[in-house]
């Protein structure tokens, strides 16, 4: 029970931490910090202001939700981002097809939508796990370079075959139809991509705790090699864990395109994909916690943009932000850690 | 008609080659560095980020006061701080060194833009050098380091130019991976250094500091990160772009593995990878891909992922002194 709440502790002041010393810095270039925080705070305060932080948070509550499967087995995937971009290639890929051959009922748009992005973004994720579990080969660094491919080619695509013939030449895909669009919660502001982020939190949390499959999860997270000695093929857990994975970001991807930004471009993901590793540990992999802690990260995003617009503070203020919280909270596992010790050693 | 083919071709190989060792050195520089983390048994996925914050020090410092050797000190210094955290981090906190690694890059990327965003950037440049003109802080490029041509080396046909018509960041990168190789193989500090990411617990019975080791292993790392960011910006590519390493941090952690952790086939491979890029860029000036260009961007990520793979087959590694520790914290048993 100590532990427990040393561990929220813990968290929330490394959360403070976090503020204090992005405070500092907003501070040392002549901006007042009181003012800076007032705009944050102001990002969830505003119905449309919140409605845009809520659809932000949204990629990123999805694409944690798929890392925490991946990280509880101990698979480093640091290629949400990149499994992002795959989602959004498919979930644009069939508006277009829709769009030219008149064959997608509006009213299947959306579930065909759902399925490719969850598809083709689990398929690019299960790259990197056949690699890792046939050869051996290193998943963090797989990863990170498919990110890299995956942008470069929705960049292709974009700057190329799916330019809008009527765009003025701006590397722009056509804007969706209305029933390619994520709708609202009828009489908010709010995205009911949120509503799908609790339902996919109760799937994953599901998986995790109640089937074979996040049993093994577990097993092969704890020690690759009792899974062996338990029966446990490394290959399946793998590809079936990555595949959750990364068709998690993909729906991820489906979200940016159809509740944000309503069709497709360049780097149309400012890095939720890393956003999501940060929120993943802060949740402490628990689909629950994920679930608030992405929307708020989503916000940090609106409210990046809020600053630079109203204090002219650069938005990267915001990346510095987040990454001092990420730095903080792993830090505060020492601490945790430490608590343990001595509390062990008090009995 | 057929000589003037061959002065064409000739030509077209010397700038290939020159611009290889341009793109090679910023490898090679982290990845040397890298290298001597590794062998310690502190993996460090903080490189890309000390790069970036390297090469934005380099440029804020070469923009205010003009002073190439002072910019490049200030970068290897920054990034030497960013490997501190890790150091603490992994090595006295013994948390995941993973995960520590991609905070420090989030951390230096968001810096690195912070810093060089243009309002913040005039005040710093200000703070630095009151009568610099405004002009000149609106500025997003600087001089590029002078090339040096050495005597008689330089007038090699073909590789004379590609090699020693180079700037002194690339001949001290020369330098640096046969002096890091001779201390890594040939001295004791440096076998101590290999055996403290064997079996840090065997060495610490022999009396080794396996703390101080790493601690000096990361730092250094950390400073080699820097000056690969310095050399990016001033010694290549004298253009501030945010997020202008581009991954490069990462590539030079495969180009580790690549390598077997060895500073010499560092360098080989180095060169490879800066081929890669440069044959990329040489492609597009011959207007290949100009509808397409991604795909040629896309070569050294493709190029790396074909490596690590072609590299799980290769049988020799098993021979070689792999650092058994690596990314394992250690933990003193009292």
């Amino acid at each position: 029970m100590v532990t427990r709440w040393v561990s929220v502790a813990v968290s929330i002041g490394a959360v403070l931490l976090a503020v204090f010393v992005t405070a500092m810095l907003f501070w040392a270039i002549g901006r007042d910090p009181i003012e800076a925080y007032a705009v944050i705070v102001h990002v969830f305060v505003d119905p449309g202001l919140l409605g845009e932080s809520m659809a932000r948070g949204v990629p990123i509550v999805l694409a944690t939700l798929g890392l925490i499967v991946a990280f509880r087995m101990n698979f480093w995937n640091i290629g949400a981002e990149g499994q992002i971009y795959l989602g959004m290639f498919a979930a644009t890929g069939v508006v277009l097809w829709g769009a030219a051959s008149h064959m997608l009922p509006p009213a299947l748009m959306m579930p065909t939508m759902v399925v490719t992005a969850f598809s083709v973004g689990g398929i690019w994720g299960l790259i990197p796990a056949f690699l890792r579990a046939k050869l051996q080969v290193n998943e963090v660094l797989t990863t990170l370079m498919m990110n890299y491919i995956a942008m470069l080619f929705v960049d292709y695509l974009v700057y190329g075959p799916w330019k809008d013939p009527h765009g003025h030449g701006f590397p722009l895909t056509i804007p969706f139809p209305d029933y390619a669009l994520i709708p609202l919660i009828p009489g908010t502001t709010i995205t009911s991509g949120v509503i799908a982020c609790v339902v996919v939190a109760i799937l994953v949390y599901y998986v995790l705790s109640r089937t074979k499959l996040g049993y093994e999860i577990r097993v092969v997270g704890e020690s690759a090699s009792a899974a062996r000695y338990a029966g446990i093929s490394y290959m399946q857990v793998a590809l079936l864990g990555m595949l959750i994975s990364a068709g998690l970001a993909g729906l991820g991807g489906l979200s940016i395109v159809s509740g944000i930004i309503g069709r497709l471009r360049p780097r149309a993901s400012p890095g939720y994909g890393y956003t999501a590793i940060i929120v993943a540990f802060l949740s402490e992999l628990n689909p629950w916690i994920a679930v608030p802690a992405g929307l708020i990260f989503g916000g940090l995003v609106t409210a990046g943009e809020a600053l630079q617009a109203a204090l002219r503070i650069p938005f990267s203020g915001i990346q510095v932000f987040q990454a001092l919280i990420f730095l903080f909270v792993i830090t505060g596992e020492f601490l945790k850690r430490y608590s343990l010790e001595v509390s062990w050693g008090r009995r | 008609m057929g000589a003037e083919v061959v002065a064409v071709g000739v030509e077209w190989l010397g700038a290939f080659l020159s611009s290889t060792v341009q793109a090679g050195t910023v490898l090679l520089l982290a990845a040397l560095g890298e290298t001597y983390a590794e062998r310690s048994g502190i993996l460090n996925l903080g490189v890309e980020g000390m790069m970036i914050v390297g090469a934005a020090f380099s440029y804020l410092i070469t923009l205010a006061t003009g002073n190439d050797l002072l910019a490049i000190l200030v970068a290897m210094g920054m990034a030497t701080l960013l490997a501190l955290i890790h150091a603490v981090i992994s090595i006295s906190f013994r948390l995941n060194q993973i995960v520590s690694g991609l905070a420090i890059t989030l951390f230096g990327l968001g810096l690195s833009g912070y810093l060089t965003f243009p309002d913040v950037r005039v005040g710093i440049l200000r703070a630095i050098n009151p009568s610099l003109p405004m002009s000149m802080a609106y500025r997003q490029s600087t001089p590029k380091l002078p090339d040096i041509s050495i005597p008689l080396l330089s007038q090699i046909p073909v590789i004379g130019p590609a090699f020693f018509r180079q700037n002194a960041i690339i001949y001290a990168s020369y330098v640096l991976t046969v002096l890091l190789w001779w201390f890594l193989f040939k001295t004791r500090p440096g076998l101590n250094i290999r055996s403290v990411g064997e079996n840090p617990a065997m060495a610490d019975s022999l009396g080794i500091n396996v703390y101080l080791i790493r601690y000096v292993a990361t730092l250094l790392g950390g400073a080699l990160a820097g000056l690969a960011g310095a050399f990016l910006f001033i010694g290549y590519q004298p253009f501030w772009v945010e997020g202008m390493t581009a991954g490069r941090g990462f590539v030079a952690l495969a180009l580790v593995i690549f390598a077997a952790w060895s500073p010499l086939r560092v360098m080989a491979g180095a060169y490879l990878f800066g081929g890669v890029e440069a044959l990329q860029f040489r492609l597009q000036v011959l207007g290949y891909g100009t509808t397409a260009p991604q795909f040629l961007l896309m070569l050294p990520y493709v190029t790396t992922i074909i490596v690590l793979v072609a590299l799980s087959y290769e049988m020799i590694r098993k021979k070689i002194g792999v650092p058994a520790a690596l990314a394992i914290p250690y933990a003193r048993e009292e």
